[in-house]
């Protein structure tokens, strides 16, 4: 079975005539292979025609595809008759997505077994061997091709006329800067308009009036709303202020204990924001410095606040520091008070930047 | 009390230490005994009079708390020290955290804990529904504290309001899918798979261990009884038509199961392909 | 021509040739018919990916019929009755719609779902294949750099997709993509603005998502799989040395009829695998996520598992700030190196890979012969670094998980992977060098003294020695069997082994016949080699 000595002989060998009746179609077949340079080296049945293997072996292949057509049907009549709607209080029937994923999964599993098992058992057992030809077959042709294109080049004359090639360049990148301006131009888009990354939904009002603190469904907020050790997500009081308009403004109100919210105040005072808190009461932004995700997983232990994206930890007693994790700067800090009415508003916007870091962020 | 019991041992040893005349001795016996008579009474009325110190702000427990006070002192006292004062470095004090907060801990079976660790882990409860009730009792009718109000804890609840609480309040730290989740430093928020309706609701309103407290001025009872609606029904009835929810873990179990299942069963299937026959 | 009456039986022939005649297809089919093909299981890891591909396509469209890419806000009025009522975007209302009010329309999304999962789950498989044995050298290069960028165009198809339907926990991932697009240092707030149209998350980043998620990355990934299997097509497929098959040769079947009929086949179990993971397997649960609101987020909050090594990356950065102290100061936010820089390091580093390494060994010749992952102990001790590497972030990725389920600390889990990343990968690469060498030695063993029998001789001198079964029968100078040249092909390890490349006893899960009767016993001549056997040959030996 050398290939070399038989790929020698194929090609000393005369062709063979395939009008030639005494040829088998096999022969053909293989004739056509050889062309190909394949050479089929081994062939053989693996089961006798009309053997009792042959017999059992379609029998089973026939079983398979009879198998996909009944689950094929059953896929179909559950589809239509199963009932599949979800309905409040009984939900829907569990069994409804898994009965069409086995009925068709077992369809599709009976077909692509009885195909497998017909080309696997069925089929004679081959080996041909096809020469891959990946060298290179003809160094004249890569010469004539080479030389055929600097011709190309030579009839173009570029190198004679530079000129055209300089100002053809000259044309065609203005057309390219053409092609990319109008997606360009119209998808940039300034960042810092109005300073909207440096200001969120608690920035005051035109007047100079201060934004309350609201709850989800727009409620204002007291302060006996909030119980001790317990956190509440607050929103700007504006129009769209519970919304992801407002992506950057959701805020923790906290009520921290007594002897939590003097270390928080004296954390505070050491930063110069003695008068952010208000009572024992605490605010600080929900959106994570780190990556943006809401850092609301408050203990009211041991004051720490988690987000569950990056596991970044903040120190709330000591101005929502960060303490463990990939987040580099502390959550910033909304000032709060009371109004006159007894609800509370922001002091004034965050004096922070809110949410992930980004180049220009002084 | 020191000052009395001084003057009370004074007279002891006067009466042992001197030797006493028979005649000016039996004058001076009878007035020693009605001086100790006397002071015994006074002691007597003292031994009375000092626990009605404290009557005085506390009606006497019920009978209900006093069976609590007895299982308290039995299983509780260790950690959480005489009359639930707390011991330093072992047990908090329990005045003030009211029956909502003991039928948590202990109908949970948190309490009591095992050993010292990062956080108490639920078990099997060891009290009965009805010690837990007694327990519950004694502590509230220590210190007062918020109580789980009896009755259906779900009535007239809104499912969809739930679920709108449940995301902003509760989600954060028990997963979308009330799985729980990792803390800081090994501690966790436990799955709410377990919990029952009073469970959930005293966990509400006494901020256990590390959870936020959420009294009933920030999640009024009947937004609460929307939560535990949304849990107890949405949540744990496992309504949807999606087939196995491979635990809800999130996208991480997905990610398991394609390649322990999904690649699994295919590189099988093509070692049967391509395997000689 | 007579008029004749019509003859059902020439009718193809008649068709076949009315078509040759005006498209001349009769040779080129005949080429493709012909066309061989070697047989391996592992060469079917990337036709997974292909297949899952496929699904995905047909999968797909389906669910464009239903879906509406649109951030207007509606309020659900569907029949999942818990999220009645609530305000959510037009594109979360419809995916809702999908789950509960299209018939069959869960399992439609499931199986896409998970299709997905499949197809780049199935793309790392038949990447690890494809490096660890070598099929990357020279001429495949360009095919192993196109392959490596199916995976991140795929990454980005899964990204695209998974924020699709605008529930809670994909609008976190978004977010947090957000935040890595912001952390680029210089224009990052600038191409963040400009992706979303302003500040996060804006109203038109779903529309932008779903025309690149159902039109230009499906493009470019039908684009790019043609091209990958032109060239598989052009340039052949790779085959195992082994018996007759060289460098210069291909030995398999024919495309037609085996070979084609397999591929239907396992393109059905592919297709029915899938779609019994999608009936019995829940997937991206999303009425459980709400719509994405900036504040509900939910613990354990995970990407698909394909992202998870950069969320896992994201995790185990320290808190490193690079500051510039330029007019009001610039920064460098840490989150910019484990997402931005990591993952170019990475595209960089697979696919300039063939050009590193054939630089470093100077071998520059056609490759058309797979190594075993044993001779090329380097390369196969780089791969599992990698592959250490690789597991480690995705493992962290999802730490908190891990954490909570086997009660260990979150933060233990972060220094475990912080501390892992950097001492697991050496390891890995030493252990596996030191397996591989020894793997190689002891083949090099049999072909030098032939199989062990477990037959014990004892020697005049009193010494036991155990007799060893010569792979040859062929009698050196001195009268022992010469040692067989080292071909980086399976050795016979044991008796019944020999003489068959295939395992001796028939069955995969247990025999389905009895093994061959007793082992050659010693007094019988030593068991003829098939004449093949002689003929073993492969590009290492060719050199």
């Amino acid at each position: 079975m050398s290939t070399h000595t038989e790929h020698q002989a194929q090609q000393g060998r005369e062709p063979v005539d395939v009008n030639d009746p005494r040829l088998s179609r096999f022969d053909v077949v293989q004739e056509g292979a050889r062309r190909d340079d394949i050479e089929i080296v081994h062939y053989e049945e693996q089961v006798v025609p009309g053997s009792k293997a042959e017999r059992r072996l379609t029998r089973t292949v026939a079983l398979m595809f009879l198998l996909t057509g009944l689950f094929a049907t059953a896929f179909l009549v559950i589809y239509i008759w199963w009932p599949w709607q979800w309905e409040p209080g009984r939900g829907g029937d569990k069994l409804y997505t898994p009965l069409l994923g086995v009925t068709l999964g077992l369809a599709l599993l009976g077909i692509g077994f009885g195909i497998l098992t017909w080309g696997k058992k069925l089929l004679p057992k081959e080996v041909s061997i096809q020469d891959r030809h990946d060298q290179v077959d003809n160094p004249e042709d890569r010469k004539i091709t080479g030389e055929t294109m600097l011709y190309l080049a030579d009839e173009l004359g570029v190198k004679r006329r530079p000129l055209l090639g300089i100002s053809l360049l000259a044309g065609l990148a203005p057309v390219g800067a053409v092609a990319a301006a109008p997606l360009i131009g119209g998808l940039i888009e300034q960042p810092h308009k109005n300073n909207q990354m440096f200001t969120t939904g608690f920035a005051p009002a035109e007047g100079g009036e201060k934004i309350r603190l609201i709850r989800e469904d727009g409620r204002p907020i007291r302060p006996a709303d909030v119980s001790v050790g317990g956190q509440l997500t607050v929103f700007p009081g504006i129009e769209g202020g519970v919304s992801n308009k407002h992506a950057d403004s959701p805020t923790l109100l906290i009520h921290l204990r007594e002897d939590d919210a003097q270390k928080s105040r004296a954390a505070n005072e050491r930063k110069g924001h003695g008068d952010y808190m208000w009572g024992n009461y605490v605010a600080f932004s929900k959106i994570c410095t780190h990556a943006g995700c809401p850092a609301s997983l408050y203990e009211q232990q041991t004051n720490r606040l988690l987000c569950p994206c990056h596991q970044s930890q903040f120190l709330i007693t000591d101005n929502a520091k960060p303490i463990f994790g990939p987040a580099n700067r502390p959550l910033p800090q909304l000032p709060i008070e009371v109004d006159e009415e007894g609800f509370f508003v922001a002091r004034s916007d965050y004096t922070e930047t809110i949410g992930p870091d980004f180049w220009e962020r002084p | 009390m020191t000052s009395d019991n001084d003057r009370r041992r004074g007279l002891l040893a006067r009466l042992r230490g001197r030797p006493v005349a028979r005649s000016r001795g039996r004058r001076r016996l009878g007035a020693a005994v009605r001086l100790a008579a006397a002071l015994m009474l006074a002691g007597g009325a003292y031994t009375v009079f000092a626990p009605g110190v404290q009557a005085q702000d506390n009606p006497p427990l019920t009978a209900a708390a006093n069976e609590g006070k007895a299982l308290f002192d039995v299983s509780c006292v260790t950690c959480h020290g005489r009359n639930a004062q707390g011991v330093e470095g072992r047990g908090p004090s329990l005045i003030g955290v009211g029956s909502a907060s003991v039928e948590f801990q202990v109908s949970s079976g948190r309490m009591p804990m095992a050993r010292q660790e990062a956080q108490a882990m639920r078990k099997p409860p060891q009290f009965t529904d009805e010690q837990v009730r007694q327990l519950g009792q004694y502590i509230q009718e220590l210190g007062g504290g918020p109580q789980v109000p009896s009755g259906n804890l779900r009535d007239g609840a809104n499912m969809s309001t739930g679920g709108e609480l449940f995301r902003i309040n509760c989600s954060q730290c028990h997963a979308f899918g009330g799985g729980g989740g990792a803390l800081s430093s090994g501690k966790y928020a436990p799955s709410l798979k377990p919990a029952s309706d009073r469970q959930i609701y005293a966990a509400m309103l006494s901020g256990p261990q590390n959870m936020p407290v959420f009294g009933d001025n920030q999640i009024t009872p009947q937004e609460k009884a929307d939560i535990i609606a949304y849990i107890q029904e949405t949540l744990k009835s496992d309504q949807d038509q999606g087939g196995f929810n491979l635990g809800r873990y999130g996208p991480s179990t997905e990610g398991l199961a394609i390649f322990l299942v999904g690649i699994v069963a295919l590189v099988f299937a093509s070692l049967w392909i391509a395997g000689k026959s | 021509m007579k008029r004749r009456k019509f003859d059902a039986a020439a009718l193809p022939a008649k068709t076949a040739g009315a078509v040759d005649d005006r498209f001349q297809v009769a040779t080129p089919l005949r080429k493709l018919l012909n066309k061989v093909f070697p047989d391996h299981w592992s060469f079917l890891l990337g036709e997974i990916a292909l297949f899952s591909f496929v699904i995905l396509l047909l999968t797909g469209v389906f669910l464009t019929f239903f879906y509406e890419p649109a951030m207007t806000e509606v309020t659900y009025d569907g029949s999942y009755a818990p999220l009645r009522g609530t305000p959510m975007s037009a594109a979360y209302a419809s995916s809702l719609d999908i789950s509960f009010d299209v018939r069959g329309g869960l399992i439609m999304r499931q199986m896409h779902h998970w299709s997905a999962l499949l197809f780049m789950a199935a793309i790392v498989v038949h990447m690890l294949r494809v490096f660890f044995t070598g099929a990357f050298r020279k001429p495949r290069e360009t095919n192993w750099i196109i392959g490596s960028l199916l995976f991140w165009v795929g990454f980005l198809a899964g990204f695209t997709g998974y924020s699709l339907p605008d529930d809670g926990l994909s609008g976190t991932g978004l977010r947090i993509a957000s935040g890595i697009i912001l952390s680029i240092p210089v224009i990052g707030s600038w191409v963040s603005s400009s992706i979303f149209a302003g500040e996060f998350p804006g109203t038109i980043i779903i529309s932008r998502f779903f025309i690149a998620h159902v039109l230009l990355i499906p493009g470019l990934l039908v684009a790019l799989i043609s091209v990958h299997l032109g060239l598989v097509f052009k340039q052949k497929h790779t085959q195992w040395p082994g018996p007759g098959r060289t460098n210069s040769n291909v030995v398999g079947e024919r495309m037609f009829p085996r070979y084609a009929l397999k591929q239907g086949g396992f393109f059905m179990v592919v297709f029915g695998v899938v779609a019994l993971m999608g009936g019995l397997f829940q997937i991206n649960p999303i009425w459980y996520f709400g719509p994405y609101e900036a504040w509900v987020v939910s613990a354990a909050s995970q990407p698909d598992w394909y992202v998870m090594f950069l969320d896992g990356s994201t995790r185990l950065m320290p808190a490193w700030e690079i500051h510039i102290p330029i007019g009001n100061g610039y920064v460098i936010p840490p989150l910019f190196w484990p997402t931005v820089v990591l993952p170019g390091i990475l595209v960089g580093l697979s696919t300039m890979y063939p050009f590193l390494e054939a630089r470093r060994l100077k071998d520059y010749k056609h490759h058309n012969l797979l190594q075993r992952p044993r001779d090329v102990p380097a390369r196969t001790a780089v791969g599992a670094m990698a592959v250490a590497f690789y597991v480690v972030l995705t493992l962290s990725g999802g730490n908190d998980v891990i954490a909570d389920k086997f009660h260990i600390s979150l933060n233990a889990m972060t220094w475990a992977g912080r501390v892992g990343l950097l001492v697991i990968p050496p390891l890995a690469y030493y252990v596996t060098y030191r397996l591989c060498l020894g793997l190689q030695q002891h083949d090099r063993e049999v072909l030098a003294h032939g199989v062990e029998t477990g037959i014990i001789k004892r020697l005049p001198d009193g010494r036991f020695v155990e007799v060893h079964q010569p792979l040859t029968s062929a009698d050196g100078h001195d009268g022992h069997a010469p040692a067989l040249d080292y071909v980086g092909w399976v050795v016979p390890k044991k008796m019944n082994r020999l003489g068959a490349l295939g395992p001796a006893i028939r069955g995969f899960f247990y025999p389905i016949e009895k093994p061959a009767e007793a082992p050659v016993s010693p007094g019988h001549p030593p068991v003829e080699p098939r004449p093949e056997r002689e003929e073993i040959s492969s590009g290492e030996s060719r050199r």
